[in-house]
């Protein structure tokens, strides 16, 4: 067993709403809601779940990209949310983020070569003709030439900006990355060609992801974990082989049950599930997915279920678990 | 009977200022009464512009040229602009991607609906109504009343886009286009939508063509599929035939891509290199090259060396473009 290098304690993210002359604070958008979980080192945790579930949020509070509202994150030993200025940078280092649209996340006035190497000069780590060097053997890692240096963002492909991020990422050698989202944006057939780079980096350099998705199939390919997400907090969790072949939350189920397979002859009883995500300012009394789920009890609706073990790390957050 | 819709060598160009871009590039195919049929390929492959081109909705600078467009047996390019306006929205209907953008926000669901309705069958104010209402029920809208008088800000994206069903569907086209009706929509949403386009598709007695990006969607809806790669068609046949034994390397590509669901795979195989700006495609090169390529050598060679496989693939595209092809099983490709 190796040991966590992220573990997240009751993680909670609130965004105020604020109303009234004196635009005072009248509610909460609970886009992180209380998260609890580690991530071990060197493997892949697969967070997924439906537009506007606060996935995104929690990977940008994570590195405290967003200041939490409460809760605590270790880093190896340090917790993250406690340290300030110099030390949260040098942190930085070892922590970095692939950013969901390649087409708004690169500077256009930058080239390549200052986008990728701007990291090395801000941490003091290679300046001048050392810098152009690294920048050149990470750009060829990331499968482009060492040429592109001078070029701008603009004179690329979808495909080939996500290689400029994702070489950004890398530069500072860092052991942890949040993906969010890496290959939404792109065409499938170059969203394999990205998969397989990360896949092979992560062998390469040992790194460790949080892979951010909604695209169920693709998290089943790349990660070890899954988490799967729902109005702000953790439904289940598990690892990938357990979760995507016995889902335990109704929730889960019916997510895994509505991607279409590239299948004519198969045949699955789809869930459908009703209606449409609550809104997070206003969401539903006990737990969060009873207006939804097909087997919601009275209890389900007055009390909220906690994430319980159901045996080997599989969590689950209902309280009808047994009867599944 | 002829069949519903008879496209023969489709042109359609945009005469930009860089240069002319075929965004289309010679197809042919033939829709049968009550089939549905599925247009997958990359984006820029020309897939919607086909079908915008087929209901004439493409503006300066684009060009389009034909040898026959034919509805029923009518030849569309004859037709005056004002005899097409009675087309539109009456024997073929768009459903679009974005749900969003295509409704417009300054009017109510309603009179968006009634419009259509007003227009193409002569209903008057009191029963359009009835009928709209009638049309958001049918999709699933639950108090169609009330919806009826609402603006589409209110409406979530699952509800927009079946309110944009309702409305499509709403003077029983002959033909429904659907441009990735789902891609839009999270996975929960999308199987709703597409439970009831299926629904739908039993009930009415409509032709479907749908177009999308993912093959796993459209292998839930469509008996028939093209695959369309650089504005030509490269592949169409039954789509048992597309997923289970595919001629074509890129459609080969596009399957092995792409991760499953129900299996576990070791490894992706992606299709190398990015689409070819349509700008700068060595045409002559290409049909030259392509005569050369029989597809398992370019199926071989796409699993050995990844780097030459586009323009293969592209070369393959335009061999068959130029041959008489039956209108089934056919690949643009020499086996």
């Amino acid at each position: 067993m190796t040991e966590p290098i992220v573990k997240l304690e009751n993680v909670k993210k609130y965004f105020p709403i604020r109303g009234g002359v004196f635009s005072r604070v009248v509610g909460n958008i609970k886009a992180v809601d209380d998260i609890s979980f580690s991530i071990q080192k060197g493997e892949t945790l697969g967070l997924v779940g439906e537009s506007g579930c606060g996935k995104s949020t929690l990977g940008r509070t994570i590195l405290k990209l967003l200041d939490p509202t409460a809760g605590k994150v270790f880093y190896k030993d340090f917790d993250i949310f406690a340290t300030q200025k110099e030390e949260l940078r040098n942190l930085r280092r070892e922590m970095q983020i692939i950013f969901q649209d390649p087409y708004s996340s690169l500077n256009p006035r930058l080239n390549v070569g200052e986008i990728v190497g701007e990291c090395l000069e801000i941490h003091g780590i290679a300046y001048g003709r050392e810098k152009q060097e690294k920048v050149e053997s990470m750009l060829e890692v990331c499968g482009l030439a060492p040429h592109h240096r001078r070029r701008y963002p603009h004179e690329f492909s979808g495909g080939q900006r996500q290689r400029i991020g994702i070489a950004r990422a890398l530069t500072l050698n860092p052991d942890f990355i949040v993906a969010d989202e890496p290959i939404s944006s792109l065409d499938v057939s170059i969203q394999a060609q990205i998969v397989n780079l990360m896949e092979e980096l992560q062998e390469k350099f040992g790194l460790t992801y949080l892979f951010i998705s909604h695209d169920l199939s693709m998290v089943r390919h790349i990660s070890d974990h899954v988490a799967v997400m729902y109005l702000g907090k953790i439904v289940e969790i598990s690892g990938k082989k357990e979760l995507y072949q016995n889902p335990l939350h109704p929730y889960t189920q019916a997510l895994l049950s509505a991607v279409p397979v590239m299948d004519p002859d198969h045949k699955s009883k789809r869930i459908i599930l009703r209606g449409d995500v609550p809104s997070p300012a206003n969401p539903p009394q006990g737990c969060n997915f009873n207006p939804r789920c097909i087997y919601a009890e009275e209890h389900c609706r007055v009390e909220e279920p906690e994430l319980r073990d159901v045996g080997s790390g599989h969590q689950v957050s209902c309280h009808l678990v047994e009867k599944m | 009977m002829p069949d519903l819709l008879e496209v023969k060598n489709l042109y359609t160009s945009f005469h930009t200022e860089d240069g002319v871009v075929p965004a289309v590039n010679g197809i042919t195919f033939n829709l049968k009464h009550g089939e549905s049929l599925g247009i997958v390929g990359e984006s820029g492959c020309g897939k919607s512009v086909a079908c915008l081109s087929i209901m004439r909705l493409i503006d300066h600078p684009g060009k389009i040229k034909a040898d026959a467009i034919k509805l029923d047996g009518v030849e569309l390019q004859s037709l005056s602009e004002k005899k097409m306006r009675t087309i539109r929205g009456n024997e073929m209907a768009f459903i679009f991607q974005e749900p969003m953008t295509s409704l417009n926000p300054v009017y109510t669901i309603g009179f968006q609906l009634q419009e259509a309705i007003q227009l193409h069958q002569g209903l008057n104010k009191k029963q359009s109504r009835t009928k709209s209402e009638e049309m958001l029920k049918m999709v699933g809208i639950p108090r169609a009343e009330k919806v009826f008088d609402e603006y589409p800000h209110s409406l979530s994206g699952g509800m927009r886009q079946r309110a944009m069903i309702a409305m499509a569907l709403s003077c029983e086209p002959k033909i429904l286009f659907a441009d990735e009706p789902t891609t839009a929509l999270d996975v929960t949403i999308q199987a709703q939508i597409l439970e009831l386009m299926n629904d739908l598709k039993q009930r009415i007695n409509t032709s479907i063509i749908f177009i999308s990006h993912d093959l796993g969607v459209i292998s839930e809806m469509v008996d028939r599929v093209i695959v369309m790669y650089c504005g030509s068609i490269i592949e169409d046949a039954d789509i048992r035939t597309i997923i289970k034994n595919p001629k074509h390397p890129y459609t080969f590509g596009l399957i092995n891509s792409k991760p499953r669901i129900d299996v576990d795979l070791d490894k992706l195989i992606p299709i190398p290199g990015s689409v070819p700006n349509p700008l700068n495609i060595p045409r002559d090169v290409l049909i030259n090259l392509a005569v050369k390529v029989p597809w398992i050598y370019a199926k071989a060679k796409y699993l050995e060396n990844p780097r030459l496989t586009r323009a293969i693939m592209l070369a393959a595209g335009y061999s068959a473009n130029r041959e008489e092809k039956s209108n089934h099983d056919r690949t643009n490709c020499k086996a």
